[in-house]
């Protein structure tokens, strides 16, 4: 190979970065920012919806022993239904409101959410809940000031995996004109033929995942102090292995 | 007073985890449950409180059967603590002892403040309440484990092998401290464990359970290792009962010799005359404070220079000695096993040498009480 085709190579990429910075300075205002913040509600809405599903079926879960297989097959399916298959499914009830996306989305996060919710309050240790019963906590207190703080720090690995695998997924909503930054990448860019909105969708997409895995850190760290200093500790190396047992999955799920 | 009455738990498949216990635990005293696993004593315990509910007879609790009551108020009135302390790892120390007070409705500052007085009660450092329990050792987190059960002044304290998961040497400070906090508050405790010594050390009363849950003996410490009902009771207090109740006979009353005990600057020449004189073996040498070196023996006197004084010889280690004032008998006779003279070093509580009780004089002490219970033989018989 001659220097010429690295020069000219050299010089290509500096006209793409241009072109995209070009792009960017132009398109802020719109679509990029309105597009941004639509992929930010999309995922945290389908997060949070999916937690608040993920929860009560997660108590019942741990509690009632001999449902939690059945339940976790159960997401599990929902988790290996095409995204698109359920979006289009969806579309004669909900139109092309975002809840077309959102409940697919939150449907998703159940096979990552549902069994940390069942982790954290299974590794609540025996001796506490009986000594949490012992002192006089009726069950509801019980579980609301003993085992789900406990629980804790498991959902919000759980809720990380998940939220960084629906930021992630929201953009294959764009194919029913939906999908936040999906659109940049997809309407904008890909149908076009045009790399700028494609590079600035996807870079825009992974930030925003790493801006909500940080904030969750940082929720965490702040509503378990007693968590903390204790890295060499099982709880910790369990969380680990959850998550990254999750993260398997999703990934599995996603290709 | 705790009364059961023919109480009974039978789980569905059929075990029978308590058969038919009629026992009563008198206020403001220490009964022990002791047994192995199996003999139903956690579960006898749990039904004071109602964490398990006895399938026939009932529990009373001055004379109101519990089921009477709504367990979770009645929970709040008695304390418990757990085996590994079962603190909630997500409050700190002052908090986790505060929890039955909030759960009864005090304003926070003063649960804090009373979870304050218990920390310094059981004594834990004022700074330590702000930790987390699994910034605390396994002793300090028992200790807050008693705070918790103490917090709300429960008459009743209900003890599950509390202390059974700790090392030894902690174990035995976090009996003293029990012991010592009981006689300061005179509660009505229940304590639960399968070892014996425990039990002997911390019982006002023991009751014995045998596997299948059903009552083997109930009696004072002394009463039981004197006069075991039967073989599996002697067997489960262990074949060194004899050697075992010589803890409820103090040492004070030991014939100590301070003739043979010699300072160090004792000659040779001066140590072999005082070794005639007395017609012991060995001697023991003490430093200018009195304080204890160990013994030399008239055998390694014979042929040392006269004017050599005692503190340049070799001596031989005494082992441990025992506090004349407070120690009983069970110490004395380890710390002449212990010594290669045979005989053993009675100290005062500063520990000075006070005098020495040679094997001779300590065998005359113990054997009468022997012979007087029957232990000894007794003893003998079952090895």
């Amino acid at each position: 190979m001659g220097e010429g085709t690295t020069a000219s190579r050299a010089a290509d990429a500096v006209a793409a970065v241009a072109e995209v910075w070009d792009w960017t300075a132009a398109n802020l205002d719109d679509p990029i920012g309105p597009k941004l913040l639509e992929h930010a509600q999309l995922s945290f809405t389908s997060v949070l919806l999916g937690l608040l599903i993920a929860l009560p079926l997660g108590l019942a879960g741990a509690r009632w022993r001999p449902l939690y297989p059945p339940m976790l097959t159960g997401v599990n399916v929902l988790y290996a239904v095409p995204s698109l298959a359920l979006f289009f499914l969806l579309l004669p009830y909900t139109g092309f409101s975002p809840w077309t996306a959102i409940i697919p989305l939150a449907l998703y996060t159940l096979a990552i959410l549902v069994p940390n919710v069942v982790d954290g309050l299974n590794q609540v240790p025996d001796h506490v809940r009986q000594a949490a019963a012992a002192m006089g906590f009726g069950p509801l207190r019980r579980l609301l000031q003993v085992e789900l703080p406990i629980a804790l720090p498991v959902i919000v690995a759980g809720l990380r995996v998940a939220s960084v695998a629906t930021i992630s997924m929201v953009s294959v909503a764009s194919l029913v004109g939906l999908g936040g930054l999906g659109q940049l990448i997809l309407t904008h860019g890909f149908k076009r033929n045009f790399p700028a909105p494609v590079i600035v969708g996807i870079i825009l997409s992974v930030a925003l995942a790493f801006l909500a895995d940080a904030v969750l850190v940082a929720l965490q760290r702040w509503l378990t102090p007693w968590a903390r200093g204790r890295e060499s500790g099982a709880t910790t190396t369990r969380n680990r292995h959850i998550a990254r047992a999750a993260v398997a999955r999703s990934r599995k799920a996603t290709t | 007073m705790i009364t059961f009455e023919g109480a009974g738990k039978r789980y569905p498949d059929g075990t029978v985890a308590v058969d038919q216990l009629d026992l009563k635990i008198p206020s403001g005293r220490t009964t022990v449950l002791v047994g192995s696993s199996g003999s139903g004593k956690t579960t006898a315990l749990r039904m004071i409180n109602r964490m398990v509910e006895p399938t026939q007879g009932t529990v009373a609790i001055d004379g109101t059967d519990v089921r009477s009551r709504d367990p979770v108020l009645l929970r709040r009135s008695i304390g418990y603590v757990i085996q590994q302390a079962g603190l909630f790892p997500h409050r700190t120390a002052v908090d986790n002892i505060a929890t039955v007070p909030l759960l009864l409705g005090w304003p926070k500052a003063r649960a804090r403040a009373r979870a304050r007085e218990l920390m310094e009660l059981v004594g834990l450092e004022p700074g330590q309440g702000r930790r987390y329990p699994h910034q605390l050792s396994g002793g300090q987190q028992q200790r807050v484990g008693v705070a918790r059960a103490l917090a709300a002044d429960p008459p009743i304290l209900l003890m599950d092998e509390p202390f059974s998961a700790v090392d030894p040497l902690v174990r035995a400070g976090l009996q003293d401290e029990l012991l010592r906090l009981q006689a300061e508050l005179h509660k009505t405790i229940v304590f639960v464990t399968h070892d014996i010594d425990e039990a002997v050390k911390l019982g006002d009363t023991i009751a014995v359970l045998r596997p299948g849950g059903r009552l083997a003996q109930v009696d004072t410490p002394e009463r039981l290792l004197a006069e075991p009902v039967d073989e599996f009771v002697a067997g489960f207090i262990g074949y060194d009962r004899g050697v075992r109740r010589l803890s409820f006979f103090p040492a004070r009353d030991l014939p100590l010799r301070s003739d043979i005990v010699l300072s160090a600057e004792t000659t040779a020449e001066q140590a072999r005359s005082v070794a005639a004189a007395s017609g012991q073996p060995w001697l023991f040498v003490v430093d200018k404070d009195r304080r204890p070196i160990g013994w030399i023996g008239s055998a390694g006197l014979a042929g040392e220079e006269g004017p050599r004084p005692l503190g340049t010889m070799g001596v031989i280690g005494y082992g441990h000695g025992f506090t004349v004032s407070t120690d009983s008998l069970r110490a004395a006779l380890d710390a002449a096993v212990l010594s290669p003279a045979g005989g053993a070093v009675g100290v005062d509580t500063d520990g000075t040498v006070i005098g020495v009780v040679t094997q001779s004089d300590l065998g005359a002490a113990i054997w009468p009480l022997g012979d007087a219970g029957g232990v000894l033989a007794a003893t003998s018989d079952n090895g």
